[in-house]
């Protein structure tokens, strides 16, 4: 039986290498492949690591977030901060009332972007740590109001804090470098964060953990009744998911330059959304669903903002519509169901 | 016949060519501007100001670059007064129409989202409607903007309040102050300016508001500054805050002495609110009344009257400054082409920094950050209707009515 799964799985390991390394190379290719779309190709990235990391608790686990945006905004701020504060007073460089010119050397840029990102990501997972410790005690529809809740909190304070500027929102540095380059380093930063965050989940779904995470989403109440301590879990998960989403606000706040926050930083009404129905397009509860669906979702997106403009929201909107209520399953769960045996799984007499 | 015609049409061929080659080439310019949501009435303004600028010079036979003539023509986007979309708008003017030279948008938030696109590709902007002096501390290279900063708005409205202290016998410090501004680089540094000034005369500052995002109410402020009795209220959110204002100060029957507004003319307060209007100061980045000229349009006075015939729209109410400074940015770029003697936007972008230029709308001098230092503001207050210039005095027409009678 061991022998026949082995020689039966084999080449379905081998062309699931094969299937990897083209998509490396494709990925190490795209920015020179498609010069005119690096930054088109950085934004699909970013929509990558936000699936990714909304499928974490609201796929595996159940727990179906509408506050992920803050970690994204938040870690803008956060990089922000911590960029200007290796050269200058914050609250003197967001003044309304400007004064003085506020230059960055090369070094201070650069040395701002790595503490911004990383700072931005650990913040970002205490801040999971604090704020899931009390909304996991909510469930369901309450959860994501909950968490909903918490991202626009924070986008109006935000936006009345004069520190960061307020209203005004917050200008960083420009890219001091050469732009192409710009965008090529955008790029592979974005594409960093997602392929980390998808090879540890590859590996996290496969672990106890994963198992853990599974039974939270399948009867929470079960779980913690064979004596999984199912709140650390949680807590665990979104914790890493908002590493990741908070490192990516944060190469996004260096990205975009200037952002403002209630339409940039904490959108909840854009990405707070883009991100879980690239999850449900894509298949919720999948490794693979949030990628295919970021992929799919942004490719709709750019197309339809190109040729469609004017009525890009209406075919948002029919997308949305159409995928919640007639494909719930998604992308991956659809070719699970349909073409079982391209996960490996055999049914009837081909598992014989 | 036949070979008769096209001997002539041979012989009419020289003509026509030498007739081609007369004609201006096109100078593409791009400019992302507001024509929907919550600036879309100061946006059209500007982009009006932008389109008569561009048909004057045309008229005026055009930018000479190099011995050839060139007619500016604009491609506009719709920003949707949304910051990112605005960033989105550039990059996509840059990138995909070539666009090499800007005009820049409407409001400060939008011109901080864009400059640091045209930063980075290093494109030229002239700027006509972004004010706030953060807008000039982040070192841009390429930003320009033919306006006064903002600090300078409603700074004389608080000196205004101070002189009136003291000659009905009141300290200075004596004055309330109540502000409620839009949260935004604009405004918010409208704010900062009055709160440096109020500190200057030891003022005490009872209401400190923002006005809402969509800036369509501000009625519980309203109510709040009826408890404190101040003796000067500045509110300021763009046309649609000025509107929000004036209409509510007059159904809610605030009866505060001096009251101190932006964007009264463009938002025509006089010609929707009449009487609620009455005595409120604007302050105002030019007026038809001041004796600037130059050789495109003219005094002010005649720019005034050239643009309402051009757009009848207008023809019952005063051309907003937002207009006036719109066109200044296209001249001060024909300026600048002509004096480069090139297209290129290295050579445009260093005669632009060396603008010494008077205008119908003032003078125009930028300093190493990129902002007008040579034209000051003027404070308008509305009497009986009309727009008459009462601060500083070397421009006054008229004295201040106060304390101000609403009727």
């Amino acid at each position: 039986m061991s022998g026949a799964r082995k020689s039966a799985g084999m080449p379905i390991e081998a062309r699931r290498i094969a299937l990897y390394l083209v998509l490396i190379a494709l990925m190490l290719a795209a920015p020179f492949l498609f010069p005119g779309f690096r930054t088109q190709l950085a934004a699909l990235w970013l929509m990558i690591v936000v699936a990714l990391a909304w499928d974490m608790t609201g796929g595996q686990m159940g727990y179906n977030s509408l506050g992920n945006v803050f970690f994204y905004g938040t870690g803008m701020y956060v990089a922000a901060v911590i960029t200007i504060a290796l050269a200058y007073d914050v609250g003197e460089y967001t003044s309304a009332a400007g004064g003085g010119i506020h230059a960055f050397t090369d070094a201070q840029y650069f040395a701002g972007m790595a503490l911004g990102i990383i700072g931005a990501g650990v913040f970002c997972a205490v801040c999971a740590l604090l704020i899931g410790y009390i909304t996991f005690g909510l469930r369901g529809p309450y959860f994501a109001i909950g968490t909903l809740g918490v991202a626009i909190a924070a986008g109006e304070l935000v936006s009345n804090w004069e520190w960061v500027g307020g209203g005004q929102g917050i200008s960083l540095p420009v890219y001091p470098g050469d732009l192409e380059t710009g965008k090529v380093v955008f790029y592979f930063l974005f594409a960093a964060a997602g392929i980390a965050l998808f090879v540890l989940l590859r590996w996290l779904y496969t672990t106890r953990f994963g198992a853990a995470m599974n039974a939270v989403r399948d009867d929470e109440e079960k779980a913690e009744a064979m004596g999984l301590h199912t709140l650390r879990y949680k807590l665990a998960a979104w914790s890493i998911a908002a590493f990741f989403v908070g490192a990516a606000g944060a190469i996004s706040a260096f990205q975009l330059i200037h952002f403002e926050p209630l339409e940039t930083a904490y959108q909840t009404i854009n990405l707070g959304i883009f991100m879980v129905v690239c999850v449900l397009l894509g298949g919720k509860g999948t490794l693979w669903g949030p990628v295919v669906g970021a992929v799919l979702f942004h490719v709709f997106k750019e197309v339809t903002w190109n040729y469609l403009l004017g009525w890009q929201w209406v075919a948002l909107g029919a997308l949305i519509v159409v995928t919640v209520v007639y494909f719930q399953e998604g992308v991956m769960g659809y070719l699970m169901r349909r073409k079982p045996e391209w996960f490996g799984i055999r049914v009837g007499r081909e598992a014989e | 016949m036949k070979i008769r015609s096209i001997i002539t049409g041979l012989a009419l061929l020289p003509a026509l060519l030498s007739q081609a080659h007369a004609q201006c080439k096109e100078l593409t310019v791009g400019s992302a501007i507001s024509l929907t949501g919550k600036y879309a009435t100061d946006g059209t303004h500007s982009k009006n100001g932008y389109d008569y600028a561009v048909e004057k010079i045309r008229e005026a036979g055009g930018v000479r670059i190099g011995g050839q003539c060139y007619n500016f023509r604009v491609i506009y986007y719709d920003d949707e007064s949304k910051g990112d979309r605005g960033a989105t708008l550039a990059e996509r003017l840059i990138n995909q129409d070539k666009v090499q030279y800007m005009l820049g948008p409407y409001s400060s938030g939008m011109v901080k989202a864009i400059a640091p696109v045209t930063e980075k590709y290093r494109i030229p902007m002239v700027e006509a409607e972004g004010a706030s002096r953060s807008l000039f501390n982040k070192g841009y290279k390429y930003l320009f903007a033919v306006l006064s900063t903002s600090e300078q708005y409603l700074a004389s409205a608080i000196t205004l309040a101070a002189e009136k202290a003291r000659e009905t016998g009141k300290q200075p410090s004596s004055v309330k102050v109540a502000i409620a501004v839009e949260n935004d680089p604009f405004s918010l540094d409208i704010r900062a300016g009055v709160l440096e000034d109020a500190a200057k005369f030891g003022m005490k500052v009872v209401v400190d508001e923002k006005l809402p995002r969509d800036l369509s109410d501000m009625s519980a402020i309203l109510t709040k500054v009826k408890v404190h009795r101040p003796d000067v209220l500045i509110v300021s959110g763009h046309s649609k805050g000025a509107a929000t204002a004036v209409r509510q100060i007059g159904e809610q029957k605030i009866n505060t002495p001096m009251i101190a507004l932006t964007h009264c003319e463009v938002a025509d307060v006089v010609g929707k609110f009449g009487d609620a209007a009455n005595g409120i100061l604007c302050s105002t980045q030019w007026a038809e009344t001041l004796s600037y000229s130059d050789p495109i349009f003219g005094s002010a006075s005649e720019y005034e009257r050239g643009f309402k015939k051009a757009y009848p729209d207008y023809a019952n109410k005063s051309v907003p400054y937002q207009t006036a400074q719109a066109s200044a940015a296209v001249y001060v770029l024909k300026d600048a082409f002509e004096r480069a003697n090139s297209l290129d936007k290295e050579k445009l972008r260093d005669a632009i920094a060396e603008t010494d230029l008077s205008t119908f709308y003032g003078q125009i001098r930028f300093s190493e950050n990129g902002n007008n230092i040579a034209k000051p503001m003027v404070m308008r207050q509305i009497q009986n209707g009309k727009y008459n210039v009462v601060a500083p005095s070397e421009f006054a027409s008229h004295k201040l009515d106060w304390p101000r009678t609403p009727r």
